[in-house]
């Protein structure tokens, strides 16, 4: 099959396809085509829709491609779809910002972070398919713990969850020459949050 | 419907909107931290060195003003407002010598230590609402999920009887019959839910008896396959995964029973079950 046949394969399987398309997969659909060959004509396909001053162009989300409308048409695309258009409150995406930075994480370090109670918030994101179960710890209560989903990178529009951004570190929020006052005593209320805490795999079994 | 003498909405109606518009203010703060952070920002002062007696007391006005309002005051907010009382009452506390060193921790240090670690994630938080976000700014060319099993694959298609017998292969297989196990870790069906869902959420859809065959190098005892075999069972009950089998010609369950996820509204409901199950 020649090149242009295999690129034609390639538009329909982005755009027909229910979910984000990987290179893998689609290598594996259009006959004859390696990996490497099904990333260069994703990125020639690109530049064809940028040339073409198409409506549309393509996004590489979850680990995989998909077309999707140039922002400057969402005010119509919004008029056109029946549901409410994506709205996250402030609580909401606070909440996905802890569980994406510091996954796994329990509600107890989400709510520590916060210093509100997060009960609710997490059930809405969990419902709304951007939060799931990652398991629990292994401590007294085995508190579940959270993490984000494939369904996250697709509606923030990112590859993997290491093209989030850094989390700023402390020490850039402060002042010029100001000093930071060292580790903190233990926390009073809930357990601070810690990276180091035995996570899922931790053997330690409490009884 | 009106009402006679003086109208309680003419009350209202004088009362109400400059209390609506100090709650729609004070609403916007996402919490205690939120609160004092803006506090600190207003007051244009250091964070590591709060000026506690001032920030306290402007923390406290707002807080009684929501009350005031008939704001439900979260308890977090009350909390805070004795965190920040304790700390103030401890910079009252002469230092015990003069000198800098031995004075031992500054009060304020935690307080410090929360708030930014909390700014760290309101501003990770904003940078998230300003991505380009699917569904909201760009939209997907996707066609919607096709059913891929077709109607003789209904759920019900299976049937306990054909599911007993392939988890009695399995057992079978695994020859595990009769010999001593030395237990070495408690088994939940609680996890075992969760590591059949995680599979499927990897596999479109799995064969029922290459569940048993997940993580490989682990160990299946016959606890754990029990543990896994109850496991999927309670998330067929949850209506949280489907298990269905392949009809032949004349109607017959042919073929290998397969698991998969179930879609649509609800299906989502059971991680709020495994949540409850301890």
């Amino acid at each position: 099959m020649d090149r242009e046949g295999q690129k034609r394969i390639l538009e329909a399987l982005v755009l027909g396809a229910p979910a984000p398309v990987s290179a893998e997969k689609i290598a594996e659909v259009v006959p004859g085509l390696e990996v490497e060959d099904a990333r260069r004509l994703v990125a020639e396909l690109g530049r064809e829709y940028d040339e073409q001053g198409r409506a549309f162009e393509i996004w590489e989300v979850a680990g995989g491609y998909q077309l999707r409308t140039r922002p400057e048409f969402a005010p119509y695309l919004r008029l056109l779809h029946r549901e409410r258009p994506l709205r996250l409150s402030r609580a909401a995406l606070e909440t996905l910002a802890v569980v994406a930075y510091r996954q796994p994480v329990t509600r107890a370090e989400i709510e520590a972070v916060r210093g509100v109670e997060a009960d609710a918030v997490i059930k809405s994101l969990v419902e709304r398919q951007l939060v799931r179960i990652a398991g629990h710890r292994e401590v007294p209560g085995r508190p579940m713990l959270y993490g984000t989903t494939p369904r996250f990178l697709e509606v923030f529009g990112l590859g993997r969850l290491e093209d989030l951004p850094t989390l700023r570190e402390i020490e850039e929020l402060l002042p010029p020459g100001a000093e930071t006052t060292g580790p903190p005593p233990p926390a009073s209320a809930a357990a601070e949050p810690g990276e180091l805490e035995p996570d899922v795999e931790s053997p330690a079994e409490l009884h | 419907m009106s009402e006679p003498g003086i109208s309680t909405s003419e009350l209202r109606a004088e009362g109400v909107p400059s209390a609506s518009a100090c709650a729609i203010k004070l609403q916007v703060f996402e919490g205690p931290l939120d609160l004092l952070l803006h506090l600190i920002r207003l007051a244009e002062v250091d964070i590591t060195d709060i000026p506690i007696a001032e920030i306290a007391e402007q923390y406290t006005e707002y807080v009684a003003l929501m009350h005031e309002l008939d704001l439900d005051v979260a308890g977090e907010y009350l909390l805070m407002a004795a965190t920040l009382a304790w700390i103030k009452s401890r910079m009252l506390l002469p230092p015990s010598a003069e000198g800098d060193e031995d004075e031992g921790p500054d009060p304020r240090a935690e307080l410090v230590a929360r708030l930014l670690e909390y700014q760290r994630f309101k501003e990770a938080a904003e940078q998230l609402g300003e991505r380009t976000l699917e569904g909201r700014d760009v939209f997907a060319a996707q066609s919607p999920e096709v059913e891929r099993a077709p109607d003789e694959e209904r759920p019900l298609a299976v049937s306990l009887v054909a599911l007993l017998d392939a988890f009695r292969r399995v057992l079978a297989r695994s020859g595990g019959t009769g010999r001593h196990e030395v237990a070495t870790e408690p088994i939940h069906v609680r996890d075992r839910m969760l590591a059949v869902m995680d599979a499927l959420a990897r596999f479109e859809s799995l064969e029922f008896e290459r569940v048993f065959e997940l993580e490989p190098g682990r160990p299946w005892s016959r606890t754990l396959l029990i543990a896994t075999f109850l496991a999927i069972l309670e998330l067929v009950r949850l209506a949280a995964l489907r298990v269905y089998q392949g009809l032949d010609a004349a109607g017959v369950p042919e073929g290998p029973i397969r698991l998969r996820r179930a879609e649509g509204p609800g299906a989502d409901a059971w991680a709020a079950a495994v949540a409850e199950i301890t």
